[in-house]
């Protein structure tokens, strides 16, 4: 395509005079529209108005974000105002944005809302003011301002009123424009650095064990990054020290103490092999620093592989499900509510724990949103749901089915809500039927 | 959600309607923060509340740390079913106090 000189240097005659304006509308729009960098489009957008009103002057004010000021961001001809700062309702431009009507002042001397600062700053004598406002809609963005007409007899027309509030509003499009592409811009950024926080988070997680492991555990985040966790890791005398946890709400907020928490469980998991009394030592911890309510379900415990026994403590978290050898389910229910919500003094003691021979059988531990998501047939899960799909897949190794339930979730008709975990413990040893 | 807040001879009562989830809870979170400033006894009538998630309890578990730090009154009233069952789920049951009617709960904090 061609590059058309702008229409300045033209010109305009009669009929000719609409075809000019509609060109200069059509010429800032092209730029505006295949420039990157808005400040320096709008300073050409003033100059080609100033141009083309025949005014000695031109200047293109834009409000701040709180609203409270005005600042020059380009101007053209007469004076070098850009950078001057003025309050939303000062001077003409600044009445011409609070009323958000065009104003033509043909004798400023006559107008008590003129600014003689600016004047005696840049030591030019204002005549004459052609004013509109850019916006769209109610939406105020600033005002374009021209001053002292040069040709004719000095004065500005209806019509060149009628030509500035067009243009005005071209620039307004096109500032709102620039914004939103910003907005873009940052939200991609922030994306970004979410991603970096995920891959942070999927470095706590367990690394993967091999087939014959007696934990497999599998998280599915319904966002970018998650406010579930677990985590298993074997202890210096064979048994296998194991927590999962979901915090309370979603997104950075639940993220962060999501890192917290696991962070201190396998740190105290190291030393404190007592589940009540480990949970007792985190609830101490995340109450200290506990902001907005936030809090964490829990479960936590030791599986000793040689004995088939689990001891753990539930804190405020969805029931676990024990699946015994003959195929029967038995939940188990918390005993103490979450952690970081009350501080209990020490004489209060430990959470309270189970001891659970799993004699054959598996136990799985899962976050709410396992039994709140939707299964592939579109139904809801539930608990009962839960139970037929690991019955269904009895057949499957510990990581088989683990991993059937999470891909039955990921792949239902409704989109995640929440996110979903999952953790089993399989008893091993010879005579369990695992 | 939507809220109605009344008051019960210096008694604020603040009641929801409907999900209080990931959307609602910062309202309800301000709404009730906002009571607990202009008032020492608050109660919360959840009988109409379908349903409640993370979120909306760390709201109503925010009000009530803030209430016993500053020596307020803080009590649940007329739990609706499903709201009533992940309370005893996660044992909250035990951190809040709660009564079975509004009535009860006036005649416990005036």
């Amino acid at each position: 395509m061609a590059e058309q000189k702008p229409s300045q240097n033209r010109l305009p005659e009669g009929g000719n005079r609409v075809l000019d304006h509609l060109e200069l509308a059509a010429v800032m729009g092209r730029d505006f529209a295949a420039s990157l960098d808005i400040e320096d489009s709008l300073r050409r957008a003033v100059e080609h108005i100033t141009r083309h009103l025949d005014a000695a002057g031109g200047a293109l004010f834009l409000l701040d974000e709180s609203g409270d000021h005005l600042r020059c961001h380009a101007c053209f001809g007469a004076t070098e105002i850009t950078g001057l700062v003025l309050k939303s309702d000062e001077g003409i431009v600044g009445r011409c944005v609070q009323t958000n009507c065009a104003e033509m002042v043909r004798d400023v001397t006559r107008d008590r809302d003129f600014q003689k600062s600016v004047d005696e700053q840049t030591g030019y004598t204002t005549r004459s003011i052609l004013c509109a406002p850019m916006s769209v809609k109610d939406r105020r963005i600033g005002a374009i301002e021209l001053i002292n007409k040069l040709g004719g007899d000095g004065t500005f027309s209806d019509a060149d009123l009628h030509l500035l509030q067009a243009l005005s509003s071209v620039a307004a499009l096109a500032v709102i424009n620039a914004r939103m592409a910003e907005a873009l811009v940052e939200q991609e950024r922030l994306r970004r650095e979410l991603e970096l926080a995920a891959e942070i988070q999927r470095s706590l997680l367990p690394r993967r064990r091999p087939e014959s492991f007696p934990v497999h555990g599998a998280y599915h985040p319904a966002r970018i990054v998650s406010g579930d966790f677990y985590d298993f890791f074997p202890l210096d005398d064979g048994r296998i020290c194991f927590n999962l946890g979901d915090v309370s709400g979603k997104g950075l907020n639940a993220a962060l103490l999501m890192a917290k928490t696991a962070s201190l469980y396998r740190c105290l998991g190291k030393t404190v092999h007592e589940p009540g009394r480990l949970l007792a030592l985190l609830n101490g911890e995340i109450c200290e620093t506990a902001t907005r309510g936030m809090f964490v379900t829990m479960v936590g415990g030791v599986y000793d592989p040689e004995t088939g026994i689990v001891r753990l403590a539930n804190a405020g978290h969805e029931p676990p499900l024990f699946h015994d050898r003959q195929g029967d389910f038995t939940p188990l229910p918390a005993e103490a509510p979450p952690l970081g919500i009350l501080s209990l003094p020490a004489a209060d003691g430990d959470f309270p724990e189970t001891e659970l021979r799993l004699d054959g059988g598996t136990l799985y531990v899962f976050t709410d949103g396992v039994t709140e998501g939707y299964a592939d047939d579109g139904a809801p899960l539930e608990v009962e749901g839960l139970k037929a799909l690991i019955r269904k897949n009895d057949s499957l190794t510990l990581a088989g089915r683990v991993d059937a339930v999470i891909s039955c979730l990921k792949q239902g008709a409704e989109a995640l809500r929440d996110d979903v975990t999952m953790l089993a413990i399989e008893d091993r040893r010879k005579g369990g039927n695992g | 959600m939507i809220h109605r807040i009344k008051d019960e001879n210096g008694v604020t009562v603040v009641a929801f309607e409907g999900d209080v989830d990931l959307e609602s809870s910062p309202e309800a979170r301000r709404i009730l923060l906002d009571c607990l400033g202009r008032t020492s006894s608050l109660l919360v009538d959840l009988s109409a509340v379908t349903y409640i998630d993370s979120s909306g309890i760390a709201s109503l578990v925010e009000s009530f740390q803030n209430a016993r730090k500053a020596g307020r009154h803080f009590a649940l009233v007329a739990v609706s079913g499903s709201v009533l069952s992940v309370l005893r789920l996660s044992r909250l049951d035990k951190v809040f106090t709660i009564y079975d009617t509004l009535e009860d709960g006036l005649a416990r904090a005036g």
